[in-house]
């Protein structure tokens, strides 16, 4: 068993994969349980039609939806809970250099919409060279956020670094904003229209009218997300700069003494969350179809809940604690109308997450899989 | 050159030099200011009169003439020539109380609250509710009102509210405190963020199940406090008028009452964070913000203190917020927005944290800049735009700027540089705080 | 009675029992020092009577009074101060205010008081000013009351932090390797202070020190702890020759070959 264990393709393939689809699985079906459970409780609410059959009716769509979004959430979520283990700092820039990624990643397929190639390219090429060019620049760009906003203020008070973080965050929207509409004259950027992925895939289901209609683009964004996830989950706990990168989060002065630079790994540590952001920001596109340089905050705040949620710090955390969220506020934008007979909608889908991260802050500050660390005195 | 320079300020900064200096400016910037009201540069040179009183040396005596001369009775008349100085002047004091309130729970006890606006629009939105026909309209549809509606609330209830906003705001931040206070540092700032948030959205969105807040259109008209009666209007008439060169309007004299009432919240907010500040309660504060494990171990309550940093901290915000509702006569839950607070870190941040005159004048420096020299900038730009200006080496055309570039528009950014730079070159801000000194009455060896 | 009592105290972290059923009882009146190799869990045993740790098993009881799920200024309430093993002042405030904070427990203004300036706000400030000064000159610093607690060297910075938990009128000081860093002449100098603090203002000291000098000049009662557990206990000279002890500090070696001495 233990040799089992230890084998690459197993440790660095199999078990991720068993994990997330676990992790999937498991959230999927406690909330949908209680979901129908729900139903039967406000049965009574809704007289012109049977709340229970139309929960039922909705409930596969919900789910999908609520795992796309989820994977999205988990892989910015990333992006924070990496940085927060090296530096105990909550990077508030990151859902700006989400932003970033997403932006240039249309930027790219707009160019060569432009240039009159868009269609005869393979849609799946354009996606990768989006995602790679989205990569690059999100990476790049954590990394130059990092030596210019973060460096100088390390060892300082904890609430320096942080306001120095909100100042980035603002500077990067206002800054995106400024280079668009001087470059564009407009500061919405909108996904053209290529390839064939927003149709759906029917599937029947034996005992259901209606067959399950799954978005193609869904099934991408879900798949490229968990492509990203298993890569980092290699890079983390199977090469050199990953355990590296593993000491300097656990004890800074003793990695320093150990040999290790401790500064290229924290640039490191940038490079590796913000390049996940980026591809993210193209995944977050491809579905919301529209971005504007104040698109990030939403998702980044949600992603920083989800890292909570999961106990930051925690990669793996990270990952559950976006899959819970993004199935939460599928469920809560689809049924909240249902169930209250229209008084409340998904308009609160945003606040949702906020009361969820206070309620989990109050009954475990360390998240779901986190463990509780004794303060030093 | 330096030297030069210092040695120069140390002979003005002696004997009689300050206090014509002081005269100098408050002079020279009401003249040139009442003859070219529109002039920023008047404007400010006027507004270095209370840097001057407050860096240079002169008796405490006469710096209070000289400030209270500039504040009763030059501003106002000035502001009745030209109504925007007195607006800007009463959104640098609204911002200043903001500032000082939000001094107070991070400059002191140093919790990062990133909701703060919410607490100002808890006290506005009181006043909005009640004190327009709101209360009537709560089952019709936004925007559809019938025209017979009416004022649910007289005028005068205005005071009462003034206070209940302090009340009402103190409430919700004990509210929201109790949960989160127990949480880390760094992730009450998050917390405070999504409590802002929830607060903006349920002001978006509760024109449904019953029209409380009118949704995203906002309530208008809310009252304003009446004005003092006719005849103490009619006095100050007979002596406002010939300094003016017009008649002074019921509106311009709302203006200068709004003014007067947001110095008077800020008076009250120095003296009661001042005395807060050096108190039992405010180096609690102190300590906490200095070191959470020791000052547990010397007794202080860690939950109990920061609530009532919290509380105060947003009761200023409350009192501000149904003063600001009564002078726009108009509420919508985009003035209160995640950027209006980090506006006002900006403030504490520039001036510097915990420095109460310092908050003051970043208060006052960053409204200026939003609303006056931001604003100017992109007249600028415009005027640039329609002429045939070129610049020269790269041969780019003024004409051909993109219209979307509006200097005003892009307030994030300077509050973005703002913050970063302070961060890293002066985190104890521009006029940084002073630990008070006590006689000690010691011997010196 | 004992005035501090505990009994079977266990503190684990994760699969580390970092205090291993320590009982331990302590006479009022009395300067008690506590020893042992580093990591012996001597901090963690100060933190566990403090309240910054909850113990997970086991009895602490002061003054008769169970100090078990006190939060550590319910703790210090009881009568209980202490001073931290790195320095932990509030540095940017000054140095009499860092006394003023020490005697939070004692004021009694409350924030009308406060906003008002009552009569009774103004004398109790002034009377704590003064007894600020007092405990200021007690410890020994002079004319330093209005520089900010950072700025001041090393040795003054322990004063302070001995004045400031000293204004809260402790009945127990306890004081975490308080000499750590000085020399000869300012351990001698610190000795001074500890007597003087107990025999002037009666106040119980209990003291985790690795000086022995300091430990066998001035305890009247020693503890020795070793991997979380209590391995002995006496007077200086039973401490001295006590065969565990020696162990514990310089191993089975050294320790066989004191038994063979003796």
């Amino acid at each position: 068993m233990k040799q089992f264990a230890a084998n690459p393709v197993y440790k660095f393939f199999l078990f991720p994969i068993g994990q997330i689809l676990v992790f999937a699985l498991g959230a999927s079906v406690i909330l949908s349980l209680a979901t129908v459970l729900l139903a039967y409780i406000f049965k009574f609410n809704v007289t012109d039609f049977d709340l229970v059959e139309r929960t039922m009716l909705i409930l596969p769509q919900v789910i999908i939806n609520g795992l796309t979004i989820g994977f999205v959430y988990s892989t910015i979520a990333l992006g924070y809970t990496m940085v927060y283990g090296v530096l105990e700092f909550i990077n508030f820039s990151h859902s700006e250099i989400f932003m970033v990624g997403g932006i240039v990643g249309i930027q790219l397929m707009a160019y060569f919409e432009h240039a009159g190639i868009l269609a005869t390219m393979n849609e799946y090429l354009v996606i990768a060279l989006a995602i790679l060019l989205a990569l690059v620049v999100s990476g790049s760009l954590a990394v130059t956020v990092e030596r210019v906003a973060y460096k100088p203020l390390r060892g300082a008070p904890k609430l320096v670094p942080l306001i120095s973080a909100i100042g980035m965050s603002f500077f990067l929207q206002d800054i995106v904003r400024l280079i668009l509409s001087l470059t564009t004259g407009e500061f919405n950027v909108i996904l053209p229209k290529f390839g064939t992925f927003d149709e759906f895939w029917k599937i029947a289901i034996p005992g259901m009218e209606d067959p399950l209609r799954i978005q193609i683009k869904s099934v991408l964004i879900v798949g490229v997300a968990i492509l990203m996830l298993i890569i980092l989950n290699f890079l983390v706990n199977g090469t050199k700069v990953g355990k590296a990168i593993r000491a300097v989060a656990q004890d800074r002065p003793s990695a320093s003494l150990m040999g290790i630079n401790v500064n290229q790994i924290i640039s490191i540590t940038f490079l590796i969350g913000g390049a996940l952001g980026g591809a993210a920001g193209v995944l977050f596109a491809l579905k919301a179809t529209k971005l504007d340089p104040f698109s990030g905050f939403f998702p980044g705040l949600k992603a920083f809940t989800s890292a909570v949620l999961g106990g930051i710090g925690n990669l793996t955390g990270a990952l559950l604690g976006g899959l819970v969220l993004g199935l939460l506020e599928s469920f809560s934008a689809s049924y909240l109308g249902i169930f209250t007979n229209g008084a409340f909608g998904a308009e609160y889908k945003d606040i949702f997450a906020f009361a969820i991260l206070i309620i989990v802050l109050i009954f475990r500050p360390s998240g779901l899989l986190g463990q509780t660390v004794g303060q030093k005195a | 050159m330096k030297t030069l320079f210092s040695d120069l300020y140390k002979k003005a900064n002696t004997g009689f030099w300050p206090i014509a200096i002081a005269f100098a400016f408050l002079i020279i910037g009401t003249i040139t200011l009442f003859q070219n009201p529109r002039s920023l540069g008047a404007f400010l040179i006027l507004m270095t009169t209370p840097l001057v009183l407050y860096f240079m040396n002169m008796p405490m005596k006469i710096k209070v003439f000289i400030g209270l001369l500039l504040i009763i009775i030059v501003l106002p008349v000035i502001g009745i020539k030209n109504i925007f100085i007195l607006e800007v002047i009463f959104q640098m004091a609204v911002f200043s109380a903001l500032a000082l309130g939000l001094n107070i729970v991070i400059g002191m006890a140093g919790l990062l609250d990133l909701g703060y606006v919410a607490f100002y629009a808890v006290g506005a939105y009181a006043w909005a509710i009640f004190g327009s026909k709101q209360m009537s309209l709560l089952y019709s549809i936004p925007g559809a009102a019938p025209a017979n509606a009416e004022f649910f609330l007289d005028a005068r209830w205005f005071w009462l509210f003034l206070f209940l906003g302090v009340g009402l705001a103190a409430l919700m931040g004990i509210l929201l405190g109790l949960p989160v206070l127990r949480v880390k540092g760094d992730y009450l700032a998050i917390v405070t963020l999504g409590f802002g948030e929830v607060i903006r959205v349920l002001a978006l969105n509760l024109d449904k199940p019953i029209n409380l807040t009118n949704g995203p259109q906002g309530i208008t008209p809310i009252q304003r406090p009446p004005l003092p009666p006719e005849g103490v209007l009619m006095f100050f008439r007979s002596f406002l008028e010939p300094l003016v060169g017009h008649e002074v309007s019921e509106a311009e004299f709302y203006n200068v009452m709004f003014y007067f009432l947001a110095l008077i919240i800020i008076a009250i907010v120095i003296v009661v964070a001042t005395r807060l500040e050096d108190s039992r309660i405010g180096r609690a504060w102190t300590a906490i913000r200095e070191d959470e494990t020791a000052a547990i171990a010397m007794g202080i309550p860690l939950v109990k203190m920061k609530l009532a940093a919290f509380a105060a901290g947003a009761s200023f915000a409350g009192a501000m917020g149904a003063l600001y509702a009564a002078n726009r006569t108009f509420v919508s839950p985009e003035t209160f927005s995640f950027q209006v607070s980090i506006g006002v870190l900006t403030m504490v941040i520039l001036g510097g944290l915990g420095s109460i005159p310092g908050v003051i004048f970043g208060a006052s420096a960053v409204t200026l800049l939003n609303i006056q020299i931001l604003q100017n900038f992109s007249l600028y730009l415009s005027d640039l735009r329609q002429s045939d200006a070129v610049i020269p080496i790269i041969n780019f055309a003024w004409k051909d700027l993109s219209t979307q570039l509006d200097p005003a528009k892009y307030q994030k950014l300077v509050f973005g540089i703002i913050l970063i730079l302070m961060m890293i070159f002066r985190p104890a801000g521009l006029i940084p705080a002073v630990r008070r000194q006590r006689e000690l009455g010691e011997e010196k060896e | 009675m004992a005035l501090l009592q505990t009994n079977n105290v266990v503190k684990r972290f994760g699969g580390l029992t970092a205090v291993n059923k320590m009982t331990f009882s302590l006479e009022e009146g009395r300067i008690v020092s506590i020893i042992g190799p580093n990591g012996a869990g001597k901090t963690t045993f100060f933190n566990t009577l403090t309240g910054i740790y909850t113990p997970e098993e086991g009895q602490i009881k002061f003054k008769d009074h169970s100090l078990i799920g006190l939060r550590p200024d319910q703790v210090a309430a009881t009568g209980i101060a202490r001073t931290f093993q790195n320095i932990r002042l509030f540095g940017s405030m000054t140095v009499l205010e860092n006394i003023l904070v020490g005697m939070h427990i004692q004021l009694k203004q409350s924030a009308i008081d406060t906003v008002f300036r009552s009569k009774k706000f103004n004398a109790e400030e002034q009377e704590a000013e003064q007894r600020a000064k007092d405990l200021m000159s007690f410890v020994g610093l002079k004319n330093v009351g209005n520089e900010l607690a950072r700025n001041l060297p090393y040795g003054g910075q322990r004063r302070i932090e001995i004045a400031r938990a000293l204004a809260a009128n402790p009945t127990l000081l306890l004081l975490d390797e308080p000499t750590a860093g000085m020399n000869p002449n300012e351990s001698e100098d610190a000795i001074k202070l500890f007597r003087r603090i107990r025999d002037e203002k009666g106040i119980t000291i209990l003291m985790i020190e690795h000086d022995m000098r300091v430990v066998m000049g001035i305890s009247e009662h020693i503890s020795v702890m070793d991997y979380g557990e209590k391995i002995a206990e006496g007077s200086p000279a039973e401490i001295r020759s006590n065969t565990r002890v020696i162990e514990a500090y310089l191993g089975r070696g050294a320790a066989v070959a004191h038994e063979q001495k003796v």
